[in-house]
């Protein structure tokens, strides 16, 4: 501490190297990616695309009725900033990290950085976080723009609301360059890099809640796992995907009832009123209610005498996401450590 | 002691051999060339050294440390110009050498080091924009930061021009004087022979041969050359029989009226004496430095004979 005191930033910058062996790392290549002209450019679609909505609300007076005034901002977030995120941020994150080590591969750069004291290990953190920085920096000025924007608007500006949008945001945006960085060293050229982290991303996007249903019905219909294991099983993988994850995180956020984070796991379902009651009870600890509508029962999931299981809580699902990075790298750094340059 | 040790180093590449038991020495203080034309192994070598790949077989040590396990120990303490490198685009040349700096916990001025390998001028320029010489330049400066023990320079003269290669010689010397050990890889051998103490030559994949400069030249050819041509070849045998028998020549071999006489540097007089001695004219006569390139092909050719 005393020599940050002495020194100022360069006694900061000192600091930090001593005690962090990936630091020079990730600092030469945040230097070297913020300068990319590629990466300016995806800054100010990225803005423009947070922003457009808000402005096109202000200028055309969308959503400012009595009632739209008040519930405008979540009805943003939940109608369009959700999916925006969700499809546009995976795509900006790989066009930013798929290269991020096969490149240096290919072009040889990477013989110059490991011919310095510095191991694979190192590298392979340094990269990610260096290029979670490059995004990071981006994506929260944007998100502080367009804050600046949304207080300027008719809609009621909730800053909480606002902030754990952004928190979740970031924090999906970090799994995402995690994995992303981390397919890149596992390959040798950045066009099987790219083309991997496509399938990753199409997987994780599309087929992943297909692939966890799937899986419900074999262990149904061919293991003969019924009940609420089954769907214990469903739930814990939708939630390991980073999508629905986060998703299911913004939903919880945006939930105005007594247990928003219920509703929210509850709501990653759409099973049939049997499985519904099962996953009701069973698995979130909840009360099922059922209410006759136009097309046959509705169960609706209330809070129920005990509370939703820890593992399924919204602290809980962040930790979900967060274990991608660790994941992704040391899977990563296997395979890295195990290749000829 | 050693500066470098390679035991038995194998290296496959699938079907391919690049090193087959390779047992190598370097010692301390010492300048090595490490020669071979394209294709011999340097590089894989020189890889392994640096724990870019891994060997099948074997063992190899920098400055005492083992290269797989301790390859972080060792890469504080060299400095390295690597082979199919290159630079990274949108840093400038001050920020590749304060990268390194920084890497090493070094407290070099960055400009010092830029001044002295001739790129000081273009230090805040991105060296994208530089060329290849001074890529080239721009990397050797980033090798020599913190002084290290050993230098590991991979074909260091590619793509510089004749004043560039001999201001890169001057580099060698001068880093040799202050105690580092410098060990670099050229096919070409004028690159090698002015600066080198000791010379090493792959070969597919083998160590061929190891000696100083001069103990290589001298083991294969002597010390030169001389070429004689005589007018008759009456009593030539017998002219040949004297020569051979002198104690300054290591060998003769004769094309008719063409004979050529490998011997010490100054017996040149005493060899075109004993074939006027014999009763032979002497008609012209050559005489040539027997260059590493001489020895470079007899050793490759040997290699091919053998094949």
């Amino acid at each position: 501490m005393s020599t940050a005191d002495e020194g100022g930033l360069a006694g900061l910058d000192r600091l930090l190297r001593n005690t962090f062996e990936w630091y020079t790392v990730s600092k030469k290549e945040f230097k070297d990616a913020i300068r990319s002209k590629g990466l300016w450019l995806l800054g100010l679609i990225f803005t423009t695309a947070f922003i457009a909505p808000v402005a096109l609300a202000l200028y055309f007076d969308i959503g400012v009725g009595q009632q739209g005034q008040g519930l405008g901002m979540q009805l943003l977030l939940s109608q369009v900033y959700l999916n925006m995120v969700t499809l546009l941020l995976p795509i900006v994150a790989i066009f930013l990290g798929f290269a991020a080590i096969s490149k240096e591969r290919t072009s040889g750069s990477l013989k110059l950085l490991l011919s310095l004291p510095h191991s694979r290990k190192d590298v392979i953190i340094g990269k990610v976080l260096g290029r979670c920085a490059v995004l990071g920096v981006p994506l929260v000025a944007s998100l502080a723009i367009t804050a600046v924007f949304l207080t300027a608007s008719r809609l009621t500006f909730k800053p909480e609301l606002f902030g754990l949008f952004s928190f979740f945001t970031v924090v999906f945006a970090l799994v995402f360059v995690a994995i992303v960085v981390s397919i890149s060293g596992a390959f040798k050229k950045s066009l099987w890099s790219g083309a991997a982290n496509f399938i990753v991303y199409f997987y994780f996007t599309f087929l992943w809640n297909a692939g966890a249903n799937g899986v419900g019905n074999i262990l149904s219909n061919e293991l003969g796992v019924t009940g609420a294991i089954r769907w214990h099983v469903v739930l814990l993988l939708k939630l390991v995907n980073p999508n629905q994850a986060y998703k299911t995180l913004v939903n919880s956020m945006l939930g105005s009832g007594e247990a928003p984070a219920l509703s929210a796991r509850y709501g990653m379902f759409r099973q049939g009123e049997e499985a519904s009651r099962t996953i009701c009870a069973d698995v979130l600890n909840g009360a099922p209610q059922a209410q006759e509508g136009v097309f046959g029962t509705i169960i609706t999931c209330a809070p129920g005498s005990g509370s939703l299981p820890f593992y399924y809580s919204d602290p809980a699902v962040v930790v979900f996401m967060l274990a991608w990075i660790g994941i992704a790298a040391s899977v990563s750094y296997y395979t890295f450590n195990l290749a000829d340059l | 002691m050693t500066a470098i040790e390679l035991d038995g180093v194998r290296k496959e590449f699938g079907d391919v051999v690049a090193l087959n038991g390779v047992d190598l020495t370097v010692e301390e203080g010492e300048v090595f060339g490490f020669l071979g034309p394209n294709g011999a192994g340097k590089s894989t070598t020189i890889n392994i050294l640096l724990d870019f790949v891994r060997p099948t077989a074997g063992s190899a040590t920098v400055l005492g440390h083992d290269v797989n396990e301790e390859s972080k120990a060792i890469r504080e303490r060299i400095g390295v110009l690597p082979e199919g490198y290159d630079v990274y685009e949108r840093l400038t040349g001050r920020e590749h050498v304060e990268f390194v700096i920084e890497s090493k916990n070094a407290d070099d001025d960055p400009m010092a080091l830029l001044e002295r390998v001739g790129v000081a001028d273009a230090a805040d320029r991105r060296a994208g924009g530089y060329s290849k010489g001074m890529k080239q330049r721009l990397v050797l400066a980033m090798a020599l930061v913190d002084e290290p023990d050993l230098l590991i320079l991979d074909e260091p003269t590619t793509g510089l021009d004749p004043n560039g290669a001999r201001k890169m010689r001057d580099l060698v010397r001068e880093e040799s004087e202050r105690g580092a050990t410098v060990f670099f890889s050229s096919h070409i051998l004028g690159q090698v022979e002015s600066v080198c103490d000791t010379v090493g030559i792959l070969q597919d994949g083998e160590l061929v041969a190891k000696d100083s400069v001069e103990g290589l030249r001298a083991a294969a050819q002597g010390d030169m050359k001389l070429v004689v041509t005589v007018g008759d070849t009456d009593g030539l045998d017998a002219a040949v029989e004297d020569v051979r028998s002198l104690p300054e020549v290591s060998g003769v071999t004769m094309d008719t009226d063409r004979i050529t006489v490998n011997c010490d540097g100054d017996a040149k007089m005493t060899v075109l004496n004993t074939f006027e001695e014999s009763g032979v004219a002497v008609e012209d006569f050559e005489t040539q430095e027997a260059s590493l390139e001489d020895l470079f092909t007899a050793y490759t050719e040997r290699q091919e004979v053998e094949a």
